[in-house]
């Protein structure tokens, strides 16, 4: 019945495609993404051999609104998921589906939704199709806004898992209130503040987890576990700080080995920006703040939260290479972040001005004494630093040599701990460097260089699990991208282990744009690694073969 | 404004009270008793229907001993007993007397809800209560007899040393398609320990009987793997140890089949503690 009204309603999304409206008076819009990948066995890189020669990931979704109500659905299909996704995944259907009122004061969504509640770390529904996550609450999201500048939520549900839903019932409020907007005398003032309070609690059935001390002793579980949010998001003139403090209540699971050490986390990040500056520090402290809907789940599936980042993403090939990864089981470190533009006409700045981005973080893990294993309190913190888990420091210069040229010079040095991602092995030290130029040769042609080096003191070794990691050792990359007009591009890259590493990666990529249809494809390497957005990260297996996407939209 | 922004910290404050639990230091884990492991069987059982009565006593408590009178007029062995100890108040041992307060009669206690002693339960049954002198158990036990055998039962243990290596076999005579558990007690007879009498007297040498001494499941059974229709068998084996100070040859073991949500008791059955002979 589902998989009918589902065809019905994509007959009818595509049927607009034209018009795009007029479905009982409303609009119809939605897109669709195709990911395809055939590969073969490659001993060099690890590349493992598909069976099933192609494998696919695709999703279409279909958006209704007619004024204040609206509706959707998103068919996905794996089949088989790509490498790298979860085989769970395979299958294909309705994976989401939702209605909703958005009113002046009131909005409210049946169904499958997304939610956040302040930096997230009590609570984020989300979805990232790249690294194979989707944790909508399948239940009710209600939000008031009695009056301006005041928000309350209140969402109950359970998550996503694959082609399921966990066993875990959240349930959570939020309120926040703009005080500029309900507080007279603040319109005018230069004074800014935001105030905000979240509660998120979830229930799950009692099951029987034996104590490691004792096999006739199980634990006594707590079936319900809270996490309460403060924060504050301030600012006056060209300053501001947001700050948010979380604690978490007992809440033995999986992630933290069952221990009830009870969980906190703190967030500051201050910033100052007046034209052509900007600079921001950024501290974080996270202890036990593992929160999902199911105790007994590994992986990134069924967390009911999230915790950002306070690492740079980083889009380059090797300052990407080693990515951090979010240690929700403790973590404490700092990052800040200048950017200046140095004024034309300048010694620096020359004809066009000069653009320098600084940027530093670094992140140990927590100082601790273990008291017990699973059944006990599992530890105690110290006020010291941990172990050193990432560091990183990068300057970035950008400057236009003239209307055609443009250049951008990265120096990066990197302390990458492989304990982050479970893995043995002592620190690699990296230097990185990065030119990347852009000649816009005439209009509509462009092209773009990029030649990156990465010499690292970590080196490639198969018969050693502490050295078998394929991104050791030493790099160079060259890349060049050709846009031809407005609907061709085509790109060659390749990425060479030329010390105390292995792997020779080349792609050859080409893709046609017209209107909001954009067809690639790439025939290549791909090195195992770790992709991460925001500190979540998913595995990315090696790989040797075609690749090719489709994506559209109306 | 204040009044919404008062709401808003009250109502999250309020959720926050009522939906977080907070387990106290050293109730981390709890006790889960011995694995009962599950075979289906093709054996046929007779289908015995008994009674289980759970009576709450305590040493200091003078109206006890009416109660064991009542009881004792019962000499029907369909009828199983066990008599546990309360654990505060007038269940506290004498000093320099047997404590037979157990963990698993605890948590049973509590659940009931006892507070005050003798106190009695049939079948696990919280809508019928017997205070005092037991008022009209011994008629409402004949009557529960009478009722129709869903599930048929029967046990066997052999005893070595600390430890006791049980059989239960478990017949449903007619469907139960809810889940239901079984719970493996030991209780121990002719304990001689100091009692409070109704004239407030002491006696020295009172004899306790049934006295609950172990919970060898955990404390709620163990879950049974079986669909519940009618004619399906089952036999489960379970080993356990026992404390030193508890007597194995004055023991005998009690197993009852309960609903796992209601937690009422539809069949039970006692059996003693067999030892094998030493040849020599």
């Amino acid at each position: 019945m589902i998989k009918r009204i589902f065809t019905l309603a994509l007959l009818a999304a595509l049927g607009t495609t034209v018009s795009a409206q007029g479905l009982l008076g409303g609009h119809v819009t939605g897109n669709v993404q195709m990911d395809g990948q055939m590969s073969r066995a490659d001993s060099v890189i690890g590349a493992q051999d598909v069976p099933e020669k192609l494998l696919m990931n695709a999703r279409a979704d279909v958006l209704y609104t007619n004024g204040d109500f609206s509706a959707g659905l998103r068919f996905e299909l794996y089949q088989n998921p790509l490498l790298g996704f979860d085989a769970r995944y395979s299958g294909q259907g309705l994976a989401n589906y939702f209605v909703a009122y958005n009113g002046e004061k009131l909005s409210v969504t049946a169904g499958h939704f997304y939610e956040q509640f302040g930096s997230g770390m009590i609570l984020r529904a989300y979805e990232d199709r790249y690294l194979g996550l989707d944790n909508a609450l399948l239940g009710m999201n209600v939000q008031l806004r009695p009056v301006q500048g005041v928000t309350i939520k209140g969402v109950i549900g359970r998550q996503k898992i694959f082609w399921e839903y966990g066993e875990g019932l959240v349930r959570g409020i939020d309120g926040e209130v703009n005080l500029g907007s309900v507080l007279g005398f603040m319109k005018e003032s230069k004074f800014r503040a935001t105030l905000g309070a979240g509660f998120v609690s979830k229930y799950e059935d009692d099951e029987v987890i034996p104590s490691s001390a004792n096999p006739e002793m199980r634990l006594n579980l707590p079936l319900n576990v809270g996490a309460t949010s403060l924060r504050a998001d301030l600012g006056y003139g060209n300053w501001s700080l947001q700050t948010e403090y979380v604690i978490k209540g007992q809440d033995p699971s999986a992630i933290n080995g069952y221990v009830y050490h009870p969980g906190q986390a703190l967030l500051l990040n201050l910033i100052y920006s007046q034209r052509g500056f900007s600079a921001s520090v950024q501290a974080k402290r996270i202890d036990n703040m593992g929160f999902k809907s199911v105790r007994s789940q590994s992986g990134e599936m069924l967390y009911i939260n999230y915790l950002p980042a306070i690492t740079k993403n980083h889009t380059y090939a090797f300052l990407s290479m080693y990515p951090y990864a979010t240690q929700v089981n403790g973590e404490q470190g700092l990052q800040a972040d200048v950017m200046y533009k140095v004024k034309k006409g300048t010694f620096l700045g020359g004809e066009n001005g000069l653009d320098l981005h600084l940027n530093g973080s670094a992140v140990f893990g927590l100082d601790t004494t273990v008291t017990g294993g699973a059944g006990t309190e599992g530890y105690t913190v110290n006020g010291g630093l941990g172990e050193t888990l990432y560091g990183d420091v990068s300057l970035e210069i950008a400057k236009k040599l003239s209307k055609a040229v443009k250049y951008t010079v990265t120096y990066a040095y990197q302390v990458f701990n492989p304990v982050v991602e479970n893995e043995p092995g002592d620190l690699h030290h990296n230097h990185i460097v990065v030119a990347d130029v852009l000649w816009k040769v005439s209009k509509g042609h462009s092209l773009r260089f990029e030649a990156e080096w990465m010499g690292s003191d970590s080196h490639y070794d198969a018969d050693d699990p502490a050295h078998n990691d394929r991104r050791a050792g030493d790099w160079i990359m060259g890349l060049v991208e050709w846009n031809i007009g407005t609907h061709w591009f085509l790109s060659a890259s390749d990425q060479y282990a030329y010390n105390d590493g292995v792997g020779n990666y080349y792609n050859l990529t080409v893709g046609y744009t017209h209107g909001a249809t954009r067809l690639q494809i790439g025939y290549g390497k791909q090195r195992e690694g770790l992709l991460c957005i925001g500190g979540v990260c998913r595995v990315v297996p090696a790989s040797n073969g075609l690749t090719f996407s489709l994506t559209t939209s109306f | 404004m204040k009044k919404i922004f008062i709401g808003i910290i009250g109502i999250i404050g309020l959720m926050g009270l009522v939906s977080c639990d907070k387990i106290e230091e050293g109730e981390y884990t709890v006790y889960d008793g011995a694995k009962v492991t599950w075979t289906s069987t093709s054996s046929s059982l007779t289908p015995v229907q008994r009674v289980y009565v759970e009576k709450f006593t305590g040493p200091r408590c003078s109206n006890c001993p009416l109660a064991d009178a009542t009881l004792s007029t019962i000499h029907d062995e369909r009828v199983v007993m066990v008599s546990i100890n309360h654990p505060t108040g007038q269940g506290i041992p004498y000093p320099g007397q047997p404590d037979l307060r157990t963990d698993g009669g605890t948590v049973w206690d509590k659940w009931y809800g006892v507070n005050a002693i003798p106190a009695a339960y049939i079948n696990r049954d919280l809508s019928q209560q017997y205070l005092g002198d037991m008022g009209n158990i011994v008629g409402d036990i004949n009557q529960a007899l009478t009722a129709k055998c869903v599930v048929a039962l029967e046990a066997s243990a052999y005893g070595a040393l600390d430890e006791v290596d049980a059989v239960i076999e478990l017949q449903f005579v007619t469907d139960y398609l809810q889940p239901v558990t079984v719970t493996v007690a030991l209780v121990e007879d002719s304990l001689v320990y100091r009692q409070l009498l109704p004239d407030n007297s002491v006696d020295d040498n009172y004899v306790h009987n049934h006295m609950l001494r172990k919970v060898a499941t955990s404390y709620w059974g163990a879950d049974l793997e079986a669909s519940g229709t009618a004619g399906e068998s089952l036999m489960g084996r379970v080993d356990f140890t026992i404390d030193s100070d508890v007597n194995l040859e004055k023991s005998h073991m009690v197993v009852f089949v309960s609903d796992k949500a209601t937690r009422k008791v539809l069949n039970c059955v006692q059996c003693g503690i067999t030892f094998e002979v030493d040849e020599k």
